[in-house]
């Protein structure tokens, strides 16, 4: 009886399977009613389903039947179901329209004032490796934007100077944190270098102008520099160099890492061997210690932690002009303490959070000809921020921000000391808005407020961005910009306000496979400049007056791709700028922002050598500065500033580089200006000393060397 | 309580073995196994991934046909001229998912390094330093995973020709490794019947590898 039953069971099943077999067919369309081809077509919770072809046309058989659920679904775009009845034997579905999902490789990306160097992101400019690979560069971050559109090489400085503005408009941020004294101190007029290793950061972000209204207190620009996340593996790096060396120790697993690492350098060898211009009494030197460690939290967060500690100095006797004497003696003594923690972490729901809180020290001892000066910066940075995806089309970051500032100068002879004390918030409120894949519109509102200039400030920025061609987008910005003086200005009137400056910029990039092109024309307006009376050594009634403005354009062009084995960008900027700031009564070019900045970089890579032979060359037209000789300010132009580097790097086993690099091959005599004597000679003339080069030429030569249980890990592997 | 347990126990022991000796998930499988020798084109490639991403639908507890369809991704980027990065980065996507149905997996560790070897062949240049690395490393974890995974045995043979190539060292390393590779194919096509559904493809590449060595 029970078998009886089960074969009517199953003979009225076949029966079933054998008359309720549907064909389902349809047709898919994308959103400009074009066929789309590979779209997955299935019923949901079974095996049957068939793939669209070339007409975007599908057709399939199920065994199904009754009320089902009919799946549309394929990578990048946004998956639909359609319920369906299946009862007769073919079923013809309407057509239907896939939506594509917005994501960064099909959506326009605001490309105006920004340059990011990674490895992951679509719109890069430069990638980590070249920090360390451009050849003028020598290691130094800052030294290889230096080769981007929007700067001026100012070869007596070494800081970044970005469309006219000076080198204090531009604002370095570690993950989102503000770094205070960013640079080395240095004295008379040799050239800088960035604190920070390009070794510990994955990516960098640079901007000229028109940037984020989550970045503050930088007229110009904007570095925002990211460090990496975990690290791969257990190694060691030993660094043997022309002007030093160090160590640096890794220890990873799948959760947590922590490198340690210490450096020293001394120039004091190296000018033994090669003759200087400068009359050193002790050339530079240096020691630095550095931690950075990274951790995964739950929920897929992550938790990084990095400090730094150095000290440094050195003594040179300054030339005074008609003087027959060695000079004044200058003799500087730096210690500098960083240290910051971060958290982040991005969530399925659409929201992503960071919080961050960071302190920079920065103290000098200064000792300028028998003047003794001390001086001390303190800057503490706490900000949190929280991200929502409403969608794929609309989405916000806002933040809250704290700043503390304190800085002191004494006279140790003297005993007198000024100070300040300073506290500023911030609240700032971030839009970004697609309004088609074409077209997307950011839009930022900046608030903040400081306790010592009493003031309070809000600063709209917005930008926007079209898509003209497939590999094509203009992008247009505009913004407000507020910055305080610098502190050697506040402490000497507390009472300044803010500088301004407003921004209008417009952007043309083209990217394809290997290639890019990026044009920008742009426009900025100064206001409230510092000026005052007598001279930057000792200014009188400061006060905020100037105001003034830069113009012009820059064009890059980057081509990894015609030439076998080889990468080159060139790069041409041309900035018009006049300003009234400091003692200068009219507005006049500023001694930082030459007209024609040009550079060329070329890299080239030779497998039987294990080679790569970089080549960099730099020129400006000349700095301006005013000859007390002749009527005016600013009244004349120094030669042009050129610059021909050369590197070679040399892989002869996998965890072993060497490298050598030579700066200005061609000796050329680059002067960045003249120093004046303060009071005219007996015929009456000004007499001057040319402001030149530390020597003709750098040498640098370094071997790199890894030690890991993996053989192929090499210094290069970090970046 | 203790025995109801049990039986709960029981009953989801029940419904798993079920699952894994589903007739209609394993003829869907053999069926686009077999499908995925004609591959000739784009366009079949795709229509074959998504026989497996129906399967993977249903079937969502294996890992096997996100595997399959992440790997007809990968191939189709190295034979086909399609957006190469976006194909990787989509392969990339569905091996991860796949990780996540089977975490610490050798085959499917063997195929992100594979993915990421071809990322890195999109633009050797300037990702070589890093992705070379991070390849090495997933193989590494590969052959940790499963010592007789010839995959990831014969991969770490062709990067390591790679890296000899490159820096004028001699074979011996990756040639030892392709001959360990090409045992383990022979062991591998030992077990192979006609229900295996197991990955079974990359003698090719060993042989290549070998094949240089002479």
């Amino acid at each position: 009886m029970k078998s009886i039953f089960s074969f009517l069971i199953l003979f009225l099943w076949i029966q079933n399977l054998g008359f309720a077999q549907t064909i389902l067919s349809g047709k898919v369309l994308d959103e400009k009613n074009q066929p789309l081809p590979g779209v997955n077509v299935f019923l949901k919770g079974t095996f049957d389903g068939a793939s669209t072809d070339q007409n975007g046309s599908f057709q399939f058989e199920t065994t199904e039947s009754g009320t089902q659920l009919l799946a549309f679904s394929m990578l990048g775009f946004k998956s639909q179901e359609v319920v369906v009845e299946l009862s007769a034997k073919t079923l013809e579905i309407p057509s239907l329209i896939l939506k594509e999902e917005f994501n960064e490789l099909n959506t326009v990306t605001i490309s105006a004032g920004a340059m990011e160097a990674s490895d992951e992101k679509k719109s890069v400019i430069l990638r980590p490796i070249d920090i360390v690979t451009t050849p003028s560069a020598m290691g130094d971050i800052v030294g290889a934007f230096q080769t981007l559109p929007g700067t001026s090489t100012v070869g007596n400085d070494g800081r970044l100077f970005v469309r006219g503005g000076d080198a204090s408009e531009v604002g370095i941020f570690i993950d989102g944190l503000r770094v205070g004294n960013a640079y080395g101190t240095t004295a008379g007029n040799v050239p800088t270098r960035t604190r920070f290793n390009p070794n510990l950061f994955k990516g960098t972000f640079f901007s000229t102008g028109g940037y984020s209204a989550e970045f503050g207190q930088a007229l110009s620009s904007a570095l925002a520099l990211n460090t990496k996340d975990l690290a791969k593996r257990n190694q060691g790096d030993l660094s043997i160099m022309s002007v030093g060396g160090g160590y640096s120790h890794t220890l990873a697993n799948d959760k947590r890492s922590i490198t340690i690492s210490g450096n020293i350098f001394d120039l004091k060898p190296y000018q033994a061997i090669i003759k200087q211009d400068f009359d050193w009494e002790r050339a530079p030197f240096g020691r630095d210690l550095e931690l950075a460690a990274q951790q995964k939290t739950a929920k897929g967060g992550l938790w990084k932690v990095l400090a730094r500690t150095e000290a440094g100095g050195m003594q040179l006797w300054q030339p005074q002009p008609g003087e027959s004497s060695r000079g004044m003696l200058i003799h500087l003594k730096n210690t500098y303490s960083y240290a910051q923690t971060n958290w982040r972490n991005g969530y399925e729901n659409g929201w992503s959070l960071f919080g961050g809180i960071s302190y920079s020290q920065n103290k000098d001892v200064l000792s300028l000809g028998g003047l003794d000066l001390e001086r001390k910066s303190q800057l503490t940075h706490a900000k949190w921020t929280a991200g929502y995806d409403f969608s794929d089309r609309l989405s916000v970051k806002n933040g809250v921000e704290y700043f503390r500032n304190e800085y002191s100068e004494v006279l140790t002879k003297e005993n007198l000391e000024r100070t300040f004390e300073e506290n500023q918030g911030y609240l700032f409120t971030e839009w970004d808005w697609y309004l088609s894949r074409k077209l997307v519109l950011r839009s930022g509102l900046r608030a903040g407020v400081s306790t010592l200039a009493n003031e309070k400030w809000l600063d709209p920025r917005t930008s926007l961005a079209y898509k003209i061609s497939e590999n094509g987008t203009l992008s247009l910005a505009a913004g407000r910009f507020h910055q305080l003086p610098e502190e050697r200005f506040r402490v000497l009137n507390p009472n300044l306000k803010n500088t301004e400056s407003k921004h209008l910029l417009l952007n043309y990039l083209y990217q394809k496979e290997g290639k890019t092109f990026r044009a920008e024309a742009f426009h900025k307006s100064y206001d409230q400049l510092v000026r005052f009376e007598e001279n930057l050594q000792n200014p009188q009634n400061v006060r905020n007056e100037g105001e003034g403005f830069a113009r012009g354009f820059d064009v890059f062009f980057r081509d990894r791709e015609s030439l076998k084995n080889t990468d080159y960008w060139i790069t041409y900027s041309f900035v018009y700028s006049k300003r009234s700031y400091f003692q200068y009564t009219g507005q006049v070019q500023p001694d930082f922002a030459p007209k024609h900045n040009l550079s060329v970089v070329v890299k080239h890579f030779v497998p039987n050598l294990k080679s790569q032979l970089g080549l960099s060359w730099s020129f400006n037209d000349g700095l301006s500065y005013t000859d007390p000789n002749q009527p005016g300010e600013m009244n004349s132009k120094t030669g042009s500033f050129q610059n021909l580097s050369l590197s070679w790097s040399y892989l002869p086993r996998p965890n072993l580089i060497i490298h050598g690099a030579v700066t200005n091959v061609t000796g050329h005599q680059n002067i960045f200006g003249y120093q004046f004597a303060q009071a005219p000679n007996e015929q009456g003339r000004f007499e001057s000393i040319p402001l030149g080069q530390g020597a003709p030429r750098f040498l640098f030569l370094g071997i790199f060397f890894t030690i890991s249980k993996d053989k192929n890990a090499n210094n290069l592997n970090n970046l | 309580m203790k025995k109801s347990l049990f039986t709960l126990a029981l009953a989801f022991a029940f419904v798993f073995s079920a699952f894994a000796n589903d007739p209609a998930y394993e003829s869907a499988m053999k069926k686009q196994i077999q499908a995925m020798k004609t591959i000739q084109n784009p366009e079949q490639s795709q229509a074959v991934a998504n026989g497996f991403l129906r399967i993977a639908e249903v079937k969502n507890t294996e890992w096997l046909p996100l595997y399959y369809a992440a790997y007809l991704k990968t191939i189709a980027a190295f034979r086909f001229e399609v957006n190469k990065d976006q194909y990787f980065d989509q392969a990339m996507e569905l091996a991860k998912k796949a990780e996540k149905i089977a975490p610490n997996h050798s085959e499917i560790t063997a195929l992100q390094g594979f993915i990421t070897m071809g990322k890195l062949s999109v633009d050797p240049m300037s990702r070589g330093q890093e992705l070379s690395g991070q390849a090495m490393q997933l193989f590494g974890k590969a052959i940790a995973l499963d010592r007789e995974n010839p995959r990831a045995v014969t991969m770490m043979a062709q990067m390591e020709q790679g890296m000899a190539q490159f820096f004028g060292q001699g074979p011996e390393k990756a040639c030892g490794l392709a001959r360990t590779g090409l045992e383990l194919f022979a062991k591998e096509e030992a077990k192979v019947t006609e229900d295996y559904l197991l990955p079974t493809w990359g003698k090719r590449e060993a042989e290549q590898v070998a094949g240089a060595c002479k």
